[in-house]
């Protein structure tokens, strides 16, 4: 009796309890999902906005990255991580239609943009392309891995950027839509150059435009293109117009030149070569050139403690150039603004932020070692010149290879002809060129020596140079019939490839619209 | 036995039972009820928030694309005199554009101007922008004109809204006079000024003055505020005003944008207005000339 009264009354107090629940749970719920589904709302807004900022961000990483990795001074320039089967040798010229990627898989699946089918396809190259008759991308193209797929970066396991691929072409004026030329013709074929000013057909007028594309997308299906034209800006040089640029001024104890004495092979030609040692019947330029008329007579004849062009003899046949032998010319048409130690230096400083290498100081030994690793490893080559800067002295005694580049040494330069340069040497600062060896060596392009600091290494205040010195006898008590080697040759093609390049500038940027 | 009929007896409930359990499930319900009733007055002004701030952040994305996109294609493609093909600044601005200059000052003042009465372009409310947004584009190959894009602060009833409008460039002409005629309705209910080109919106004016926290000192807040390079010395972006010499359309580097947007109706459930304040900045990445 006493267990029946016990359930009935648990089974009434069961059912109240019950149905009062499942009311204020049901109202509950229905505030709660009312409240959800409007800050839900808020939310995805916002977050719209901000994918949308995340992955222009993104995609705009991707084109960074490929902007520096074209420059070859970056520790992970293409040229150094991808040095065969990624793009063309420098100063090589990319071909209309053929396309390089720059993947960032990050882990994911395979990233093969030139196919059509893949998961993240670019078929952006055919809106620009098809016109020009490139229906699609080279298939398959030679990609390169971005620096979030490579070590020390991926040992890090840092999330990258969520960009895809970043396609590396050339352009023409019918990809970009333009008529550069004003010619009426949208050139298919023809890769467009950058004159430093506008852009151009002919491929002498500067370097390559080249076009980056980049893509991105976020896990939520964002995503963007993004695209640069960059082309390389050159660091302004002072003009050649000699083998061998002597420059001093008028006030100063001026220049001086000493040639090596028994050595009549030894040669300083204005005659313009190109980069396989051929005359190219160009005009020909200045043998000496100097930028003080008293300075002509001072190289040919000897003074400012210089012995000057001897023997005699050489002098008719040694110094060729566009004036009469020997042409040891006043440059009258040398721009003023290189004439004063402020703007030379400021030349050589330019040249010392933007270098591919320094050499390091120390002992002839050391500076060599550096210089050998170069040439053994081919990172310096006729294809790939670079830009090596000595900050002082430096000594070439006993190095026996051939350097291809911009070599600028800002203390004295101790040459040995055992050793060759093509290029571009400029001896700013203390402006001392030294040789007491003998060999076979030479150097091709141009050679330009100049004072812009004193002896403590102090800018010279003021517009006018020092005393510049090239000897080429400087230990006149060993003085073999091949001292001092064959001599300078002035040769604009390699002149042209020595140019240091500052950077890859941005020409224009564009947001594609999908 | 006897305990049966007394046990049938507690089957069911008492009319007490019955009235104390309906009086409690009332006294919940109506409170859910009241609850629920709020919540949905909360729910229809949210709704009409969220509309206008979707309205103004879609308005925002597309001013910061055109931003972003501003000076393409610059003047480098083309190797002739062809202005409408390429872009001559990438802000335009009137009068005397592009020969002569002009000055950009934010909070009124600088001596960019428009034919309209109290209005600069570029300046607090007022952009043009030149740029080609689809270079690509079929119909126009292989020379597809330059654009001038431009967004103007207007008013208009109740409150006022932000124009958009398309026109393509002109040598030779008045980019002010060419993009004024194009200007159309882009986003509505903007609250940034309560004079707008020298006409007061009294509706605005009530809401400046009721939220301080947003509009401090009751001043007005520019929609599109400005940085430009400054070439000299050492070179960076400051904010325009302060580069001197180098305060000119052509230098704006960044424009920085904020919009306050207001609901169309008043909060429901305390009469206030309501508005949402959205920022976003776009950076001019191509070259200047």
């Amino acid at each position: 009796m006493r267990d029946g009264r016990q359930i009935q009354t648990k089974r009434t107090e069961e059912g109240i309890a019950l149905l009062i629940s499942i009311f204020i749970l049901l109202l509950i719920s229905i505030v709660a999902i009312a409240l959800i589904v409007a800050s839900g709302t808020e939310t995805s807004l916002a977050g719209n906005y901000r994918s949308a900022t995340a992955v222009y961000y993104a995609a705009l990483s991707g084109l960074e990255e490929a902007r520096g990795r074209l420059l070859s001074k970056n520790p992970d320039a293409f040229k150094t991580t991808n040095p065969s089967n990624f793009l063309p040798p420098p100063g090589t010229a990319l071909n209309m239609g053929d396309t390089y990627y720059l993947i960032n898989p990050d882990g994911g699946a395979p990233i093969t943009p030139w196919d059509s089918s893949s998961t993240y396809p670019d078929n952006q190259f055919g809106v620009e392309f098809v016109p020009s008759s490139f229906s699609a991308p080279t298939n398959p193209s030679p990609t390169a891995l971005s620096v979030w797929n490579r070590n020390p970066l991926q040992a890090l396991n840092l999330p990258g950027p969520l960009y895809k691929w970043v396609r590396i072409n050339a352009v023409s004026e019918k990809s970009l839509g333009v008529d550069a030329d004003a010619d009426s013709l949208a050139d298919s074929t023809t890769p467009l150059y950058y004159d430093g000013v506008h852009f151009s057909n002919s491929p002498s007028a500067g370097p390559q435009v080249l076009e980056l594309t980049s893509f991105a997308i976020l896990p939520n299906g964002s995503q963007k293109l993004v695209q640069y034209l960059v082309a390389p800006v050159p660091i302004g040089l002072p003009p050649f117009f000699a083998a061998l640029s002597l420059l001093g001024s008028s006030l100063n104890t001026s220049v001086s030149y000493t040639s090596p004495l028994p050595n009549t092979n030894f040669k300083v030609m204005g005659i313009d070569q190109d980069c396989s040692g051929n005359p190219t019947g160009n005009p020909p330029r200045v043998a000496i050139g100097v930028i003080v008329s008293t300075d002509v007579g001072t190289v040919e004849s000897g003074g400012n403690g210089g012995a000057g062009i001897v023997p005699f003899s050489v002098q008719a046949t040694n110094y060729k150039g566009s004036g009469s032998n020997p042409d040891v010319e006043n440059m009258l048409a040398f721009p003023l603004n290189y004439q004063s130690p402020s703007g030379l230096d400021a030349v050589a400083q330019a040249i010392i932020q933007n270098a591919d290498g320094v050499i390091p100081s120390g002992s002839a030994g050391t500076q060599q070692t550096y210089l050998s690793a170069l040439v053994s490893s081919s990172a310096m080559s006729p294809t790939s010149p670079m830009t090596l800067v000595a900050n002082g002295d430096l000594n070439l005694t006993g190095w026996h290879h051939t350097g291809y580049g911009l070599l600028l040494v800002t203390g004295t330069l101790t040459y040995d002809p055992d050793a060759s340069w093509n290029g571009i040497v400029l001896v700013i600062g203390q402006g001392v060129l030294l040789n007491s060896k003998s060999g076979a060596g030479e150097i091709v392009g141009a050679v330009m020596v100049a004072k812009t600091r004193d002896s403590s290494g102090s800018l010279i205040t003021g517009s006018y140079l020092g005393a510049s010195a090239v000897n080429y006898n400087s230990n006149s008590a060993s003085s073999p019939s091949d001292l001092g080697g064959q001599g300078i040759y002035y040769s604009n093609c390699w002149i042209q490839r020595a140019q240091p390049t500052a950077g890859n500038k941005i020409l224009s940027f564009h947001e594609i619209s999908q | 036995m006897s305990s049966g009929p007394s046990d049938r007896r507690q089957v069911g409930f008492t009319l007490i039972e019955l009235m104390v359990a309906l009086g409690i499930f009332l006294l919940i319900t109506g409170a859910a009820f009241t609850l629920l009733g709020t919540s949905q007055k909360h729910y229809q002004t949210e709704s009409q928030v969220l509309t206008s701030f979707q309205e103004a952040r879609l308005g925002l994305d597309q001013i910061v694309r055109d931003v972003n996109d501003a000076g393409y294609p610059p003047p480098t493609f083309l190797n002739s005199s062809s202005p409408t093909l390429s872009v001559s600044s990438p802000f335009a601005w009137s009068p005397s554009y592009p020969t002569t200059s002009c000055q950009i000052a934010t909070g009124g003042g600088g001596n960019c101007t428009t034919a309209t009465a109290g209005d600069t372009a570029p300046g607090d409310f007022d952009l043009i922008i030149e740029t080609n947004p689809n270079p690509q584009d079929p119909s126009c190959l292989p020379n597809c004109p330059v654009q001038w894009i431009r967004y103007q602060l207007q008013n208009t009833t109740p409150l006022p809204t932000l124009m958009r409008g398309v026109s393509n460039k002109f040598t030779g002409g008045d980019p002010d006079a060419y993009t004024a005629g194009a200007l159309v309705p882009f986003v509505q209910n903007i609250v940034n000024t309560q004079v707008v080109q020298t006409v007061t919106n009294p509706l605005v004016a009530q809401y400046q003055a009721a939220y301080p926290v947003i509009f401090p000192g009751g001043a007005p807040v520019p929609i599109f505020s400005y940085t430009c390079d400054n070439s000299f010395p050492p070179p960076q972006t400051v904010a325009c005003s302060g580069a001197g010499a180098d305060n000119s359309p052509a230098n704006i580097r960044d424009v920085i944008i904020t919009l306050i947007v207001a609901a169309p109706l008043p909060d429901r459930t305390t009469g206030q207005a309501r508005l949402v304040m959205l920022n976003g900045r776009g950076r001019r990445i191509n070259p200047n000339k």
